[in-house]
Formats: structure tokens, C-alpha cells, sequence
């Protein structure tokens, strides 16, 4: 049975809620979500009839505007869908809008964004995540059944866990990327928000598959995460490593993760000790290599064929280019430019760029053996809850926030974020996620886990505002 | 550009400046000195990297190690000449609109 009602969601929504939070994980005003578009020339019979859903900035539509939360893309257009609104179009998806993003999804908090920043709605002064934060807070605050985001070192599950919704980044390849603007073509994966991983599996299975405008999409036409994602698994293995424990997390997201184990094991889970010592050069080689792609894919950005224009005079082309990409990137875009351009710059390139595809290796090598011992690999999503807006002004300690979920990129991996437990803070409740992560191609093992333990627990299905 | 490996990395305001014009960024005097701070701050964290042993390590650019898709050469869809210029923020004609490429001062 079809588990979404376009009715429900768009007749029941708390209007004191829809009001306070729609302006905020909106992108661009134009992009609205007062209505689901083209409603009446929606498929009705199929497999995602009346579910509604949220794009990510990022990922490109016909209808209304791509900005990727940038000025430079202010007002444009895109010509074509991207492949997975195509496919969701095809089983009767509804889409209601655009959400906000950081700056080309560059950031963890969603405060780097042309359009203002996004609020967490379990507690407004504290930032959502990022970069995926417009998606992640929509599904939070019940504007959309599910939203799409992209996920290039945690923007999926990073916000999932602040926001306390189940966010999940497939395998590299198993979803098209065509239509989703590159940040870093070697990490970036388009997954989704949902309330349930029930809800994330289906969306994800009718978005996955070969995309012949996507040759990095494994060769599978579709691919199964349905069939058997209720069926529990027996002698589900679960990898803990010593990296993901200590004093580096809070107490209370330390308390929430050994809740989680506690609650596998009683499902008949063996925990078992892994070490995952390049856990702590993660982040050192996502800034470097992601960067590096950025510097590359971003240089599209000259303000010629598209893109903001200056208004100035400029004589030459370099001072044109200089002038538009100046005036339309932000300073986090800015500075992963120039970081990027450095360390692909001769007399660098090999002490960063080449040392860190080594390391990349490396951190690949060292999943492949905990696989050997585990299905899956467990731990928090992020080290703390959300933090409050403006707190992490020093972009290192921003950067930090993806400790946990940059490996998983860089080795192309899949993993989920799930809601497992609240953190209490000036009365309000802040959501701790569960990070999971299995093997390349084991999408359908790592949610089917996800899946036992939602069936076993309700923090998925707290909302906002009610009490634990 | 001269490269010191045995100390944590320091951008000069100079170093910054070549980066931005290799970039095509245009910064003000203000934005060069804070991003040189920046940029260092940043490298002290990935200089973490000097210590993981990648000798003998092949370099891996791509999680999946993916091997070559070549489709039939067939004649497909593409962008209509309109669709194409239709964000550019200066067209004339059917062209796009830019400054002096040749003889001008680059």
C-alpha cells in the first residue's frame, strides 16, 4: 500500500509551524512551498502517489530556480530535471519547492546561504546541519513527506541527526548524479530525508539504477531495498570501533549510542570491536581532496553562459571572470576555491593532493578489512547536538562536524543517519542520530538494520513539541 | 611558491594573491590578509596527513575505480540554441556577449 497522502500533508500541516518554518528551509522566494506543483498532471497510480517532496537547491528543475543557495545562480533556470526528479515524476511523486542549502552545499550549518539562514525546528536559535539544512528541517518541521539532499562528507546525515530524521547517503553510484550540480564528483551522492527509513528506502529504490547520462551509476537497471527490508536480520554484526568513543562526543550522545547497542543486542546483534585508526585523517583528506574538485568543477562559474554578472566595466575576459566570481561566491565558496586551487598548484600537488589520494586509499583499505568482521558499522552521526547559530565561526572547527561521516565519502561507501535518543537543553529537546555504514553495493543489508531498529523504537516518530 | 615540509604551513599575503588570480577571484586587501590567516589555520589541520605512511601507497581518485562507459555513437537530444543562452546575463544575437578576447591586456 502507498504509505503517503498528499491530502494529509498538505491539509493537516500545523499552519502556526508551516508558517514559522516555511520561509526559512525555502531557497529563493520564488521558490514557494504553498502549493505541489503540476498536481493535477501527477501520476495517480504510482508507486509514490501523493508522497510530497523537497528538493535540495542543488539538484536541478524546470520549475522554479536552481541557485544552489548562491548568488551567483540567483534566478536561473535550469533547461532540464535532473534524472531522479524524472524518475520520481514517473511513479507520481509531488514536488512542493526548493530547500536551502549552504553556499554550493559548502558548509555544516546551513548559515552560508544567500538566502538567509535556516532554523532547527526543534530549537530555532540552533542551526539545522548542513549542508542539506532546508531539507532536513522541512521533513523535521512536517512541510514534506520526504526531501532530497546531496551528501559530499555528511550534508545528508550531519542534518538528519540535528534535525531528528532519518537521512541516508546510498553507496556512490547507485543513484545518478545527473542534474545535481558538482561540488566534488568523487564524494557527492544524492540520498534523501525521510521520517522512516521505510519511507527512504522506497524513494531511494525508485530514484536508483544505471543512468546512461551518469556513467559513474553501477551497471544494474534497479535495484532491490524493498523486498526484504522488514525481514530482520540473523546474526547481524555490528563494528563498533574505539574511534567513534570518548570524550570528543557528549556524554549524552556517548549515553544514546550505548542505548542503541543495547537495543541491537536484545534484537539478537553481536557488538563486535573494530579499529578504524584513520578515523582522525578524515577530515584532513576531505579538505583537501574535496576542495580539489571544487576548484576544478566550480571554474564553470565565469558569469559568461550563465551565472551573476558584475555591472562593472571590465576591459578583459580574467577581469570579468574575476569581477563576476567575486562579487557572486560567498566567502566559504571563496576560500575552498583557493584551498583547492593551492593544493592542486605545482610545487604542492604531491605533498597534498597526491598524499591525500593515498590516505584515501588507505581509509578504503581499512573498511574493507572491518567489513570482514561486521555487517555494519555503528556510532554517532555527529560528536554533539545542534549547535547555536553563529557558534562555529572559525571554519576548522566547522569542518569537524563531518568527523564522523567524511570517511564514509571518501571511501564511497553507503551510510544512514537515524533518529536514537534527545538531549536536553534549556527545555528544549535536541535530536542525537545513530550513524550506520555498510559496505559498497550493501544499501539493502544497512537498511534493512536501520529498519530493525525503528521497528524496535519510536524516536522516529517523535515530533516537535511533543515530550519524551 | 617555496615549500617548507617540516613545519605547519603558513600563507603569506603574496602566496594568497597568486592563488586568487589562479582562481579568478578578485579580493579586496581586507579579504587577502584574513583568508592568509584562514588558509593557514586550515593547513595546520590537513598537515595531519604528513604523518600517515603513504609510502608505496597508489593514489586512489575515485571510490569505485570505475572502468570506462563508451556508448554507440548515436545521434541523441541535445539543448536547444535557445535553452542554451537562456541564463546567459549577456547575449547578442546568437551569441554570447564578452569584452575583447584578442589584443586586450591579459
Amino acid at each position: 500500500m502507498n504509505p503517503f497522502s498528499c491530502k494529509e500533508k498538505t491539509e493537516c500541516n500545523d499552519k502556526e509551524r508551516f508558517d514559522v518554518f516555511h520561509g526559512k528551509a525555502v531557497a529563493d522566494s520564488t521558490n514557494s512551498f504553498h502549493e505541489v506543483w503540476d498536481y493535477e498532471e501527477s501520476q495517480q497510480n504510482g508507486r509514490l502517489s501523493g508522497c510530497v517532496i523537497g528538493i535540495k537547491d542543488n539538484i536541478v528543475t524546470q520549475r522554479g530556480t536552481t541557485t544552489c543557495g548562491s548568488k551567483m545562480l540567483a534566478g536561473y533556470q535550469s533547461p532540464f530535471d535532473a534524472t531522479v526528479i524524472t524518475r520520481l515524476q514517473e511513479e507520481g511523486a509531488l514536488f512542493i519547492g526548493k530547500t536551502n542549502c549552504d553556499e554550493f552545499a559548502m558548509g555544516s550549518s546551513t548559515e552560508h546561504c544567500y538566502w538567509g539562514n535556516v532554523q532547527n525546528p526543534w530549537d530555532p536559535t540552533r542551526v539545522p546541519g548542513g549542508s542539506s539544512g532546508g531539507s532536513a528541517a522541512a521533513v523535521a518541521a512536517g512541510l514534506c513527506h520526504v526531501a532530497l539532499g546531496s551528501d559530499t562528507g555528511g550534508s545528508i546525515r550531519q542534518p538528519a541527526a540535528l534535525c531528528g530524521v532519518t537521512g541516508y547517503k546510498p553507496t556512490y553510484g547507485l543513484v545518478s548524479r545527473y542534474g545535481l550540480v558538482a561540488f566534488a564528483s568523487s564524494l557527492d551522492q544524492i540520498g534523501t530525508f525521510a521520517a522512516s527509513v521505510e519511507d527512504a528506502a522506497l524513494v531511494t529504490e525508485v530514484m536508483a539504477g544505471h543512468d546512461p547520462l551518469d556513467s559513474t551509476t553501477n551497471d544494474e537497471p534497479t535495484i532491490d531495498l524493498t523486498s526484504s527490508l522488514h525481514e530482520p536480520i540473523k546474526g547481524l554484526k555490528i563494528g563498533f570501533p574505539k574511534q567513534y568513543q570518548g570524550e570528543q562526543n557528549s556524554p549524552e550522545v556517548n549515553e544514546a549510542i550505548q542505548n542503541a547497542l543495547e537495543t541491537y543486542r536484545t534484537l539478537g546483534a553481536t557488538i563486535v570491536d573494530i579499529d578504524l585508526p584513520l578515523t582522525d585523517v578524515g577530515i584532513s583528506t576531505y579538505y583537501v581532496l574535496a576542495p580539489a574538485e571544487a576548484s576544478s568543477n566550480l571554474a564553470r562559474f565565469d558569469g559568461i553562459r550563465y551565472g551573476h554578472r558584475t555591472e562593472e566595466q571590465c576591459d578583459d575576459l580574467i577581469s570579468l571572470y574575476s569581477k563576476n566570481r567575486a562579487e557572486g561566491f560567498g566567502p566559504e565558496v571563496k576560500r575552498r576555491i583557493m584551498l583547492g586551487t593551492y593544493v592542486l598548484s605545482s610545487g604542492y600537488y604531491d605533498a597534498y593532493y597526491n598524499t591525500a589520494l593515498k590516505t584515501r586509499r588507505l581509509i578504503r583499505d581499512e573498511y574493507k578489512t572491518a567489513f570482514e568482521q561486521c555487517d555494519v558499522i555503528a556510532g554517532p552521526t555527529t560528536p554533539t547536538t545542534a549547535f547555536k547559530i553563529g557558534e562555529k565561526s572559525d571554519p576548522v572547527s566547522m569542518y569537524l562536524c563531518d568527523i564522523y561521516t567524511a570517511n564514509t565519502n571518501i571511501a564511497g561507501i553507503c551510510g544512514i543517519s537515524i533518529p536514537c535518543g534527545f538531549s536536553h537543553s534549556e527545555d528544549k529537546q535536541l535530536p542525537i542520530g545513530l550513524h550506520l555504514q555498510g559496505p559498497w553495493h550493501g544499501d539493502a543489508t544497512l537498511l534493512r538494520a536501520a529498519q530493525m531498529y525503528q521497528s524496535q523504537t519510536a524516536f522516529h516518530q517523535q515530533s516537535i513539541g511533543s515530550t519524551t | 611558491m617555496t615549500t617548507d615540509s617540516s613545519q605547519s604551513h603558513l600563507l603569506t599575503d603574496e602566496t594568497v594573491k597568486h592563488v586568487a588570480f589562479l582562481s579568478r577571484l578578485e579580493l579586496t586587501p581586507d579579504e587577502v590578509s584574513q583568508s592568509a590567516h584562514e588558509l593557514s589555520e586550515i593547513f595546520k589541520h590537513i598537515d595531519r596527513l604528513k604523518a600517515v605512511p603513504t609510502e608505496g601507497v597508489l593514489p586512489l581518485d575515485h571510490p569505485t575505480e570505475l572502468v570506462d562507459h563508451i556508448r554507440e555513437d548515436e545521434q541523441s537530444s541535445t539543448l536547444s540554441q535557445e535553452q542554451v543562452l537562456q541564463n546567459s546575463p549577456a547575449t547578442k544575437d546568437v551569441y554570447f556577449d564578452v569584452p575583447k578576447v584578442l589584443g586586450g591586456t591579459s
